[in-house]
């Protein structure tokens, strides 16, 4: 049983706290909830929805046909409606709050009014979202729950809430960040547990600004982290060569949105794997993990800090929009790697130095100073060894599907009654060895990007090449329904 | 790093009678008084940019970063959240501060972070041979584009004014003065900017500012009230004038960066810096 509810309304109605509001409630009375959140880059007005998914069943994305669509506009029914099934409803009120709606949401799905009453006091307006809810709830005759519940203690969490718990977890002392969608919610997310947690989050005049004061903090030993999108990152690539050739430990977190340029900046796109591969002017060693749920994530970040950590070398957590700010269910905790501070201030330099850390050109010393950087990205492959590199869903089959970052969910919900396997990569730098897994097999690339960026890599680390009708490649900024991959993936079975 | 010797085995390349000589005697001078008197060299850190002023980190053997280009402010807040108990010195160009990293400077001065900032302004940029800076005077002849420079100079201190720093000086090319500004902004709590005149040899060889300065502290100005700091400030616009004034244009001591943050207050209450807290 999977059921899919769009939220829908303008830009300040608040249609994403009422859905997060559902997605908690009905986490906490053992549902899996998947949500997803699509927005407009506007503070009033437009058109902006969550589509909320859920099942008794592990989920991990949506479907593309609704079976409720609860309307806070009449625009949401107009732009909506042709994706409702045939047995599909629309709940709508003339003047109806979002928390009216909250009221009889929990009515007909049958969840306990007081769990609505907790998260309203967490809101501000409580008196007034109380007489709302109450309202919906009074006012709504209609009751399903045939549903049968998980026992497991399940958590609701999104992408960026899972980075911010890894660097938590991962013992951070400093966030900077200047704010860009969609790695944002991150810096508030942190900003908010800074007292209770002794961690200090700052934001700076530029992207240019966060990663040299960051440079400076890391110097001193302190755990220090950034976060941007594409364009602030594009800012801030001189400096992350700085980090490369001063050998300091950063973890950078890099939230995609689609390009080039402002692209489309409320959206998805898994665009930025190369600009993340080559970044920087020189050669150097860095890691990249791209988390695929908000478990990953957590784990992920606290590997990018023991490594850049135990190597001084610049480790990004990469994610994108649809990870960064959708909501997942999860029911295992993540593990977690701890890791030592290893830095303390000496004297550091952008330029090749010698052993007092002065400039020089000395021709042998540049090779003794290159060989020891380089030499590193032998290290850090032998180190990510001990630690998974990828994962592999599915049973053993002639077809198999190769992704990585936040494609794992929809891909997770297609493939369940496919004879298909699914090799979702997360170190992507360094690269691990999957050449004899892909051999001799079907294999599909699916990415959120135009030009199979994961494919290239592929290409140039194993020799296999894929085929162009194999790749299924999506980059209208939206990411995958899990019904409609299913027959993309279908289509190319053997 | 445990001992207290502040040279290099590094023989400096600046031109013969470069100033940047004078800078680095000073603050030589100055670190070995403050060692003296119970510091230690660990508790300093020191940042360069790129150009002449940054071979400074090369000869002088103290912690720190010598960095990129325009970007020695954002590392000395970055220093001084890392470890609130460090003494941090920011060493930077015309075109390092005013051209590159600009947009740094003007909320340098807004933070009010404790650390200071020292500026060679030569008024060239000079290790690449002879373009104009924001503050290279107008008539100047680049010795790329063969045009004579017609933009007007930027002012930095009127910069540094209207930016809210809330320690702005400048002084010539002079050991004493050199030292004195700089015990001055040691004592000031909050961001220091300190502008050396220091014209530079070889691409302004007949410049000289030593006929035309006047001491501030000498006259008696009130370095408290702004609009005396204000009206000194315009009346050297970095092209050419009768009187050049020097010394302290304002001070007024405010709030710091660091002690709006409880963290940091208690960080260095505790006198340690992140590292040593342990989770």
């Amino acid at each position: 049983m999977k059921v899919n509810i769009l939220f829908g309304g303008k830009a300040g109605q608040g249609t994403n706290i009422l859905s997060n509001i559902l997605g908690q409630a009905l986490t906490k009375i053992g549902h899996y909830v998947f949500m997803s959140r699509e927005y407009q880059s506007m503070i009033r007005g437009g058109h902006n929805f969550n589509i909320l998914t859920f099942s008794n069943s592990p989920v991990y994305s949506n479907d593309s046909q609704l079976d409720l669509i609860v309307a806070l506009d009449q625009n949401t029914v107009d732009v909506h409606k042709g994706e409702l099934k045939k047995t599909g409803e629309i709940i709508q009120k003339e003047g109806g709050e979002n928390m009216y709606f909250a009221g009889r949401m929990f009515k007909i799905l049958c969840i306990d009014f007081k769990i609505l009453e907790n998260e309203l006091k967490n809101l501000e307006r409580f008196e007034e979202n109380m007489i709302e809810a109450k309202k919906g709830y009074e006012e709504e005759k209609k009751e399903v729950c045939k549903v049968v519940l998980n026992k497991e203690k399940l958590i609701f969490m999104n992408g960026n809430q899972g980075v911010s718990e890894g660097a938590i977890k991962s013992g951070l002392d400093l966030y900077y960040a200047y704010p860009m969608t969609p790695a944002t919610n991150v810096m508030t997310e942190l900003a908010k547990k800074q007292i209770e947690k002794n961690i200090l989050v700052l934001e700076l005049e530029n992207e240019i600004a966060v990663i040299n004061a960051a440079i400076g903090s890391a110097m001193t030993g302190a755990k220090t982290m950034i976060g941007t999108s594409g364009g602030g990152f594009d800012l801030m690539t001189e400096s992350f060569s700085l980090v490369g050739m001063a050998e300091i430990p950063l973890v950078v977190y890099l939230a995609s949105r689609p390009g080039p340029s402002t692209g489309a900046a409320t959206y998805t796109a898994q665009g930025d794997l190369e600009m993340m591969r080559f970044a920087g002017h020189g050669e150097f060693p860095r890691m990249i993990l791209a988390p695929g749920d908000p478990k990953e994530a957590q784990e992920l970040t606290s590997q990018s800090f023991y490594f850049s950590q135990k190597f001084g070398i610049p480790a990004v957590i990469l994610s994108d929009k649809h990870l960064a700010e959708s909501s997942y269910t999860l029911n295992t905790n993540p593990k977690i790697i701890s890791s030592e501070k290893t830095t303390s201030l000496k004297r550091y330099q952008s330029h090749e130095a010698d052993e007092f850390g002065s400039t020089s050109d000395d021709a042998e010393l540049i090779v003794r100073n290159v060989k020891k950087r380089i030499a590193k990205e032998k290290e850090i492959e032998k180190e990510a060894k001990k630690f998974e590199e990828f994962n592999i869903y599915g049973k053993k089959s002639k077809n198999i599907i190769v992704s990585w970052g936040s494609t794992k969910g929809a891909i997770i919900d297609a493939i369940k009654d496919l004879d298909v396997e699914f090799l979702q990569i997360l170190y992507l730098e360094p690269f691990p060895k999957i050449k004899e897994k892909l051999e001799g097999k079907n294999i599909i690339l699916i990415e959120n990007n135009a030009t199979g960026q994961l494919g290239k890599v592929i290409a140039e680390k194993t020799g296999i090449f894929i085929e162009d009708k194999n790749k299924i490649l999506k980059y209208d900024g939206r990411p995958f329904f899990s019904d409609k991959l299913k027959e993309e993936i279908k289509r190319r079975l053997k | 790093m445990t001992d207290t010797k502040l040279n290099t085995p590094m023989i400096p390349t600046w031109c013969p009678g470069c100033y940047n000589f004078i800078l680095l005697a000073a603050m030589k001078n100055f670190i070995t008084e403050e060692i003296k008197k119970g510091k230690k060299k660990d508790d300093f850190a020191i940042v360069s940019g790129i150009g002449c002023h940054a071979k400074i980190f090369d000869y002088l053997y103290i912690n720190g970063l010598s960095g990129i280009h325009g970007r020695v402010l954002p590392t000395c807040l970055g220093l001084k959240v890392g470890n609130p108990n460090l003494n941090v010195i920011g060493f930077s160009g015309d075109g390092d501060a005013y051209a590159e990293g600009m947009e740094h400077l003007v909320h340098a001065a807004r933070y009010n972070s404790d650390f200071k900032f020292i500026v060679s302004n030569n008024q060239v940029f000079a290790l690449t041979v002879g373009q104009s800076t924001p503050t290279t005077e107008k008539g100047y002849k680049d010795k790329t584009s063969s045009w004579n420079v017609k933009l007007q100079p930027l002012n930095p201190i009127r910069l540094m004014l209207a930016s809210g720093a809330s320690f702005v000086a400048r002084v010539n090319s002079d050991m004493k003065q050199i030292e004195y500004v700089f015990n001055e902004a040691m004592k000031h709590k909050g961001f220091a900017f300190i502008e050396i005149l220091q014209p530079c040899v070889i691409f302004h060889d007949n410049k000289n500012y030593k006929d035309k300065i006047y001491s501030l502290e000498k006259e008696g100005h009130d370095k408290t009230n702004f609009d005396d700091a204000w009206k000194k400030a315009g009346e050297f616009d970095y092209n050419t004038a009768e009187k050049i004034p020097i010394g302290i244009f304002y001070q007024q001591e405010r709030e710091t960066f660091e002690e709006q943050f409880p963290q940091l207050v208690e960080l260095k209450k505790k006198k340690i810096g992140w590292k040593d807290i342990k989770r």
